[in-house]
């Protein structure tokens, strides 16, 4: 790996190298250190957003314990980070089961809409179809700047719904937007450093809407 | 703003010392001792598998979203001029027969699953006999080892979270590890010479069937003139299953000389 900088002059070089050895090592090494920048960045987010999400984590008990449904979007990674969302509140691995759905996924509903309306439509759509007042819209983005979110955020503002986003970079539209009631924002630009630590916000959002809901006399999502 | 180099194997910040299962900031594991060394030989025989055509097969039965996301980490990748590579998230009723049919010889199946979850243990254990490379990513109690003869249900490249590891599915840990993967893979594409066919064989395997004499596995297809057709990771052979009758398909033998010598609990077929 140390003489990297000049192989490019030598190409047989690489193409003769036999030895897995170093590259191993050279390997396992940023493994470690990519590990440490991701717990860095989670730390830095959490000291950030700590009494935002608590913030959010009782505003959305109090949506899910008057009968409020949580519908969560995304596109790409985020969407199968919207997946996990729905998998944590609706089968969770302790706690209370919570009515949760995600907008990515039926493939019929989403390739109907984004061929026929456009991709930019295909989950402010849904909510139309689906979202009434005390609903709560969760989305999820990297760059904050998804056109189909902000305009589904819009959609869930007409529809009265409770509104949390969670982006990255400087959080773009989605943090300035004001049909998003919060927004979590992780202060990177890896798009990978920022889906783990969106991941953890999750889990912790999770959790603290699981403690508040503990902490309620009765069953609040009985309906 | 802290800053990603996404690609890059890091060069600098490689000074603490490894502790294995130390566990990170905010109760989450690190990338450490262990886990870091089984994602670097990971990394690297996928990368082999790719240079050499394979297909990346991702599968979680508990948790769907993990295998999608990691296949549009290797089709999309988030890094611009990154190679697109061919890996799919597998989601059928009855995954084991969807496996079967997808999954070919020199391709890599990466389920993510738990220790007790029976049927990533029978899809793990087939892919052997299907020649596949296997990877499974899972936290909690670890499977157990049960030395080193062919069929045993344990991948060829445990990615494990044993610390704080109820949560790893849901805190970022396991999106960690196979951002992490796909990191460290397009890094090996770095590296040509070492993914080169010759080198790639008889590295990764404690079983190389090139080179070895011990016996290997076999998953029954049906019935055969000496006794049962199998399909091998070498291809579809058939064996005399005198000392094991009765077969059926889908039961996993171990085959030496063309004899089926025992059977091998696949956990169902």
């Amino acid at each position: 790996m140390s003489s990297e900088g000049t192989n490019f002059l030598y190409p047989f070089i690489d193409a003769e190298e036999s030895d897995a050895g170093s590259l191993l090592a050279d390997l396992a090494s940023s493994a470690e250190a990519k590990g440490r920048e991701s717990g860095r960045l989670r730390l830095l987010t959490f000291d950030r957003t700590a009494s935002l999400l608590d913030v959010i984590a009782t505003g959305m008990a109090e949506q899910f314990g008057n009968g409020g449904r949580l519908f969560v979007f995304g596109n790409g990674g985020s969407s199968t980070d919207a997946g996990g969302v729905v998998s944590l509140f609706r089968t969770p691995p302790w706690g209370q089961a919570l009515h949760a759905r995600s907008l990515v996924a039926e493939q019929a509903v989403l390739t109907a809409l984004g061929n026929d309306v456009g991709f930019e439509l295909v989950f402010s759509r849904q909510l139309i179809a689906h979202a009434r007042a005390g609903d709560i819209a969760l989305g999820i983005s990297t760059s904050g700047n998804s056109t189909n979110l902000v305009t589904a955020f819009a959609e869930a503002r007409r529809r009265d719904m409770l509104t949390v986003g969670l982006a990255g970079y400087d959080g773009g539209q989605m943090a300035s937007s004001p049909h998003v009631d919060h927004c979590l924002v992780v202060p990177a630009d890896s798009v990978h450093r920022i889906q783990e630590t969106q991941a953890a916000l999750i889990f912790e959002l999770w959790s603290r809407v699981q403690a508040a809901l503990a902490s309620k006399v009765g069953s609040p999502n009985d309906n | 703003m802290i800053t990603g180099k996404e690609s890059a194997v890091s060069r600098t910040d490689t000074g603490e010392s490894a502790a294995s299962g130390d566990v990170g900031v905010a109760g989450v594991p690190s990338l450490k001792g262990d886990l870091a060394r089984d994602l670097a030989a990971a990394a690297m025989a996928l990368a082999r598998r790719f240079a050499a055509g394979a297909t990346l097969w991702c599968w979680s039965p508990r948790w769907p979203e993990h295998a999608q996301h990691v296949a549009v980490e290797f089709v999309h990748p988030v890094i611009m001029g990154t190679r697109a590579l061919p890996a799919t998230a597998v989601e059928d009723p009855d995954p084991i027969a969807t496996l079967r049919t997808l999954v070919s010889s020199g391709d890599v199946l990466l389920v993510l699953g738990a220790a007790g979850d029976g049927a990533v243990r029978s899809a793990l254990s087939r892919a052997q006999a299907w020649g596949a490379t296997t990877i499974w990513i899972g936290a909690g109690p670890r499977a157990p080892q049960q030395g080193s003869a062919p069929g045993d249900p344990v991948a060829d490249h445990v990615l494990w979270f044993d610390e704080g590891s109820a949560e790893a599915p849901y805190n970022g840990a396991f999106v960690l590890a196979y951002h992490v993967l796909w990191e460290l893979t397009h890094v090996c594409f770095e590296h040509p010479g070492l993914m080169k066919a010759a080198v790639a064989e008889c590295v990764d395997d404690d079983h190389c069937i090139t080179c070895s004499d011990e016996a290997t596995l076999g998953e029954v297809m049906g019935s055969g003139p000496a006794g049962a057709r199998v399909r091998t990771a070498a291809g579809v052979t058939d064996v005399d299953t005198t000392l094991v009758d009765p077969v059926d398909p889908g039961d996993l033998l171990l085959i030496h000389a063309g004899v089926a010598i025992s059977s091998v609990d696949g956990g169902g077929a």
